[in-house]
């Protein structure tokens, strides 16, 4: 706080020369574009979702076939040619991939962000870091033509039953993708843990698997929390994978239901590509159905942004 | 280190000497003084619409390319509701292929921005139903047979429960997705074809993409799946066609049996939508004369891309359409 | 050093229960290695699809197991053994001259197919006049106030760019009275070939970077000789070029300046100044021998090599409906312009709103829910940026679907987020001694900036900003809601043409097209050239990064 009041001292006598208005209104201007960003989202899903719902239709103006939001929240199936629009059956694919990806990747980055911080020595640790970046950099469209054409007929030789499009490979993929995202935020928030406490462990007689599993993981959980949530909102709202490897077959599947995952699924952001290039009636109510799986996916993923940022503020340990 | 840097006058200086001499010599007289409009077609040609005619669409729009290097073609596949929904009907597109007629609230749509829909027809698809080479029990199957397996009613699980020859083994079905054309075709000509009204049955693998579901029924001895002609006529060795009997006996899918209209009642035309107004346009009544004159190639059309062509008969029909258009709109404007 | 600490802490309570720790230490490398290996392998089967290395004569492979893989393993190894540094020096050259073939490759597409160089070199000399004015103007600073000063240099560059009356003219329907630089050069009677005028605009911005390293490693006025030599070598290359190795004088020029320049500033550079690692060049020598050798050896024995999908064909041809024809042209040049597009929007408009939000913003509650809006944008779906596209740009704002300007906005606005939040870690990281510094001389915030914090912190935004566009050539989703096409055949040459991308050819060859050969090679053809691009970009990030950190 007292350098910024050191800087405003030093700097007041030319904050309101014209160089330096013209130079902070334009970066203000900048950064307030992030906020019309989100406000153009919502107005656009919320406007366009309106015109879908049989409640908000008739204040759009818009005259013809709407949708009973209560259906829409509720129903389980999803079959446009007859009209049934249950996000239910959308919802619970991209729940199991998600699912799915999170049993890989939660323990997976953990473990790699356990290493990483405590067990690495630097020269692994800055050939290991980069090699996991690339995980991420590799497009998800790619990631769905692997799964499709190299793990699916892998996986067949276990599960001999899985379908050409299933939910399991679509999973695996996702997972993998996510791995640095969890990665990187834990290790983060483990190098944060004060060494202090490390020795503190030590000096109790603690092993070194006892420190890091008995001091630095809880210490740092609020960070691996947030990562959790932050890397499963990835996997919500991860599109070309799931679009390749899980099909386009919307159906309500029990998440909890290991067999289901040998089937194949529509997670809602496949459903919005596969609605957009496919041969509906466009401009009619499918069209409009786009906005209203939009605005249920950022809603989704929003409020686990949100709930993430809550996670990390309000657990953090203050040392 | 300002100090260290090397003066920019004098390094202007340097540059200017080094060139100088090349400079002097390496001067041509500037073509684009002269440059007047280029011979033969230029502008470009957007097409949108049903993934369907897509592959069609690409190989026509290759071959005039080859022709006419000035025109630039931008194709998209955006399925046939969508092309005329968010491409076509607002004047974004030249074309709109279909995998089906236009529906009247289309035609609304369109009419409400002045843009009118000329309808060709450029081919004939023939559905084609297919199963894995290995499932040597079955060759053909009757019309009935196909309802009840796909039927949302019946839901039969295993092949058997549809037809005690077959093997008891649970049946895989792939298909395209209900956002497709040719989903909707399939549920007009097999489970709204007889006196009842099936609906189509929900469990089964759908994708967008026709090729997907080859590589389905390629991957299962127990697999069935139906999609369009073209996607079969490129993969005949990896996935057996069954002949469909529609009462008069197993017919083949091919193309001869489509053209003559036995192969029922899953053989269906394809269109193409060009916009008068587009017509108007050299380079798109150009090509819209080229891809008619082309639509009874049996090289490009059958051997190809895999659809019927058309016969004579028919492209005079089209064509008479097409310069009627042509016609109206260059007296329009 | 802290971990070294820790290491010999924990020593000294080796004999308690070694076998728990050191299984719990093995099991977690192999979790961390565990994807990286997925990705490798799975890597190797596309690759293996698409370059087909097994159908190649068994002699192709001897040979060039002879001439290349076993010298580069003999001096690696060696390096490896005597020399570490020396090691990587040698990699970072030939990382540095691969980088450098990439990019050229990418220019040249840009001068041979959407920008003429005569109207580039039009545009860049109808810059640098009003350029030059206003650097005049800035030395006389003490004379003029900053208002006139402004106002002079905007009319410097108006009249330059667009002469009297220009565009506000044009909208008056007024006649064009003075004709503008740029137009002045595009119609001149009389201009340089082709390539004297890439060499005068490109060759210069890449021999100005020599000229300034040389002298800053040795004096002015080897600088001097560096930057003219540099100049020479840019020109000669368009003759020796096109005579000898078989290349057009545009690409020829390019090459030269993009790839050849920095690479050979970099070895002769790194050869007066780290004489402890010199000897690592040899290793870039001894594979770039050894591949030329086997070549000429390949060529003369006869042997066959294998039948790759990835071929100068594959990438220099259009689309096609044929899998062996089809190219990836039109999609290279495509992913080129909408990088190049989201590149210009999102840099100025990320690093302006990090440096608002690092450098001005109080600390109050609206700065922090720009931030808080900043990280949830960060992590809102890309289809959701693509229905944006296409509902704010498309339907509201009624551009036609899938061009360049859609296209680039939308992935602009999708990258944005991820632009500001790492340029705001480097700008943090630059420290506030300096600022302070910067201030008790009497700097101006702006001067300050300027001046002090974004040089220090400019390698850090431009790590943040490479991966961020690497993600936004990446996407696919956003481009197929805004309506891009499938296939094209030519250059999309203004920002209201439409666009394909590497990305979504290689998903529409999977999905539209029927034929096996499509599916099995030309797919993961693309996906290998997709790929490399991708890693070439996340490599240099990383690099710059490294490096980076190092230094500060």
């Amino acid at each position: 706080m007292s350098t910024d009041d050191l800087t405003e001292d030093l700097t007041r006598n030319t904050a309101n020369a014209p160089p330096e208005l013209l130079t902070r209104s334009f970066f203000f201007l900048c950064a307030v574009l992030s906020i019309f960003t989100t406000l153009a989202i919502i107005a656009l899903l919320v406007t366009e979702a309106a015109k879908f719902f049989s409640v908000t239709a008739p204040l759009m103006g818009i005259e013809g076939e709407t949708a009973s939001v209560v259906e829409f929240l509720t129903g389980t199936e999803w079959i446009i040619g007859e009209g049934k629009f249950g996000v239910l059956a959308l919802v619970t694919s991209t729940v199991m991939v998600t699912l799915g990806s999170a049993i890989i990747a939660l323990p997976l980055g953990v473990a790699t962000a356990i290493y990483l911080s405590e067990y690495a020595d630097p020269q692994v640790r800055s050939l290991l870091k980069p090699a996991l970046e690339i995980l991420a950099g590799v497009p998800t469209v790619v990631y769905g033509f692997f799964a499709l054409i190299y793990i699916t007929p892998a996986l067949r030789t276990v599960f001999p039953s899985i379908g050409t499009f299933n939910l399991l490979s679509a999973s695996i993929v996702v997972g993998i993708m996510i791995i640095p995202m969890v990665a990187s935020i834990s290790e983060d928030a483990m190098s944060a843990v004060p060494d202090d406490l490390r020795q503190a462990g030590y000096g109790m007689g603690a092993t070194k698997f006892e420190v890091s599993t008995g001091i630095v993981v809880p210490a740092a959980l609020s960070g691996i929390l947030s990562s959790f949530i932050l890397a499963l909102s990835r996997a919500i709202g991860e599109t070309m994978a799931v679009t390749v490897a899980a099909g386009a077959q919307a159906k309500f599947h029990n998440p909890f239901n290991p067999a289901a995952y040998l089937d194949g699924g529509s997670p809602m952001t496949a459903t919005m590509v596969n609605l957009l290039t496919g041969d509906i009636t466009g401009g009619g109510l499918a069209y409009r159905s786009l906005f209203a799986i939009g605005l249920t996916l950022f809603v989704i993923t929003f409020a686990m942004n949100v709930i993430s940022e809550l996670v990390a503020q309000r657990y953090r340990e203050e040392y | 280190m300002a100090e260290d840097g090397i003066n920019r006058r004098e390094f202007v200086a340097a540059a200017g000497s080094t060139l100088g001499a090349l400079g002097l010599a390496g001067c041509v007289e500037n073509d684009r003084v002269r440059a007047g409009g280029g011979g033969g077609l230029s502008g470009s040609i957007d097409i949108a619409g049903s993934s369907t005619v897509f592959p069609l669409a690409t190989t026509m729009s290759e071959r005039f390319k080859i022709l006419h290097d000035g025109v630039d073609f931008n194709l998209q596949s955006t399925g046939s509701g969508g092309g005329f929904a968010n491409h076509f009907c607002p004047g974004r597109t030249d074309f709109n292929n279909a995998s089906r007629p236009i529906k009247s609230e289309e035609q609304d749509a369109c009419a409400s921005n002045d843009v009118e829909p000329v309808e060709l027809t450029v081919a004939t698809d023939a559905l084609t139903i297919i199963v894995n080479n290995d499932a040597d029990w079955i060759d053909s199957v009757t019309v009935d047979e196909l309802a009840s397996m796909w039927s949302g009613e019946e839901q039969p699980q295993t092949w058997a429960d549809v037809n005690d020859d077959w093997p008891d083994e649970p049946i895989e079905l792939y298909g395209p997705s209900d956002a497709s054309g040719t989903y909707d075709y399939f549920v007009e000509a097999i489970l709204h074809g007889g006196e009842n009204e099936l609906s189509h049955r929900q469990d089964y693998s759908a994708t967008e993409q026709d090729r997907t579901i080859i590589q389905g029924v390629v991957g299962s001895e127990f697999a069935i799946g139906y999609m369009g002609y073209a996607y079969y006529s490129e993969n005949t060795d990896r996935v057996k066609a069954l002949a469909v009997d529609n009462g008069d006996g197993p017919v083949e899918p091919s193309l001869e049996n489509a053209k003559s209209g036995e192969y029922s009642p899953l053989s269906r035309p394809l269109f193409t939508y060009p916009a008068k107004s587009s017509l108007a346009n050299e380079q798109v009544a150009s090509f819209a004369r080229f891809w008619l004159a082309n639509a009874t190639n049996r090289k490009i059309v059958a051997d190809e891309v895999g659809y019927v062509p058309l016969d004579a008969e028919q492209q005079a029909e089209q064509l008479a359409r097409l310069e009627a258009a042509i016609w109206e709109a260059n007296t329009d404007n | 050093m802290a971990t070294e600490d820790r290491r010999s802490y924990a020593d000294g309570f080796g004999q308690v229960s070694r076998t728990v720790g050191i299984i719990f230490r093995y099991l977690l490398l192999a979790a961390t290695l565990f994807g990286i290996a997925v990705l490798a392998i799975l890597l190797v089967y596309v690759a293996n699809d698409a370059i087909q290395p097994l159908t190649a004569d068994a002699g192709w492979h001897l040979t060039f197991f002879l001439t290349l893989v076993l010298p580069s393993l003999a001096t690696g190894g060696y390096l490896a053994w005597s020399n570490v540094d020396g090691l990587k020096l040698g990699a970072m050259t030939l990382g540095l001259f691969v980088v450098g073939l990439l990019f050229s490759g990418g220019v040249a597409i840009i001068f041979l197919e959407v920008l003429p160089p005569l109207v580039w070199f039009a545009y860049v000399i109808a810059f640098a006049v009003p350029v030059a004015v206003t650097v005049g103007l800035q030395q006389r600073s003490r004379q003029i106030p900053f208002v006139s000063r402004f106002a002079l240099a905007t009319l410097a560059f108006y009249l330059s760019l667009f002469g009297f009356p220009g565009i506000v003219g044009s909208y008056a329907e007024l006649p064009q009275l003075i004709p503008s630089v740029a137009t002045l050069i595009l119609f001149a009677p009389i201009v340089p070939l082709d390539w004297i005028q890439l060499t005068l605009t490109v060759g210069v911005f890449a021999a100005t970077p020599v000229a300034l390293y040389a002298s800053a490693i040795s004096d002015r006025r080897t600088g001097l000789i560096a930057g003219a030599a540099a100049l020479a070598t840019v020109a000669a290359s368009a003759v020796v070029g096109p005579a000898v190795v078989g290349v057009g004088p545009i690409p020829s020029v390019v090459l030269a300046s993009v790839a050849v320049l920095p690479t050979a500033a970099y070895v002769c550079g790194t050869a007066v100044t780290r004489e402890q690692a010199r000897i690592g060049l040899v290793l870039p020598v001894v594979i770039v021998a050894g591949a030329l050798a086997g070549e000429v050896l390949v060529d003369t024995l006869g042997y066959a090599g294998p039948q790759s999908w990835v071929d100068w064909q594959f990438l220099t041809s259009d689309h096609s409906g044929t899998a062996a024809n089809a190219g990836l042209y039109p999609a290279i040049a495509g992913s080129i312009l909408l990088m190049l597009t989201v590149a210009a929007l999102s840099f100025p408009i990320g690093v302006g709103a990090a440096l608002y939000l690092e450098e001005y913003a109080p600390d109050n509650r609206y700065t922090r829910f720009i931030d808080v809006n900043i990280s949830n944008l960060a992590g809102v779906p890309s289809v959701v940026y693509g229905l944006l596209g296409l509902g704010l740009f498309v339907t509201r704002l009624g551009q036609s679907t899938g061009t360049i300007l859609v296209g680039g906005a939308t992935l602009a606005l999708l990258i944005l987020p991820i632009v500001i939040i790492s340029s705001r870690e480097a700008i943090r990281s630059v420290p506030s001694e300096m600022r302070q510094a910067s201030y008790g001389m009497g700097a101006t915030r702006w001067q300050t900036m300027k001046n002090v914090v974004l040089p220090r912190a400019f390698p850090g935004i431009l790590t943040g900003t490479i991966l961020a566009l690497g993600r936004a050539i990446g996407e696919t989703a956003p481009l197929i809601m805004i309506g891009a096409p499938n296939v094209l055949y030519s250059f999309p040459s203004e920002l209201s043409s439409k666009v394909s991308a590497m990305p979504l050819q290689v998903y529409s060859w999977a999905s539209y097209f029927a034929t096996n050969d499509f599916y099995e090679k030309a797919v993961p053809a693309g996906v290998v050239v997709l790929v490399t691009v991708l890693l070439a970009m996340n490599s240099i990030a990383i690099v710059l990064r490294n490096r980076y950190q190092r230094e500060t």
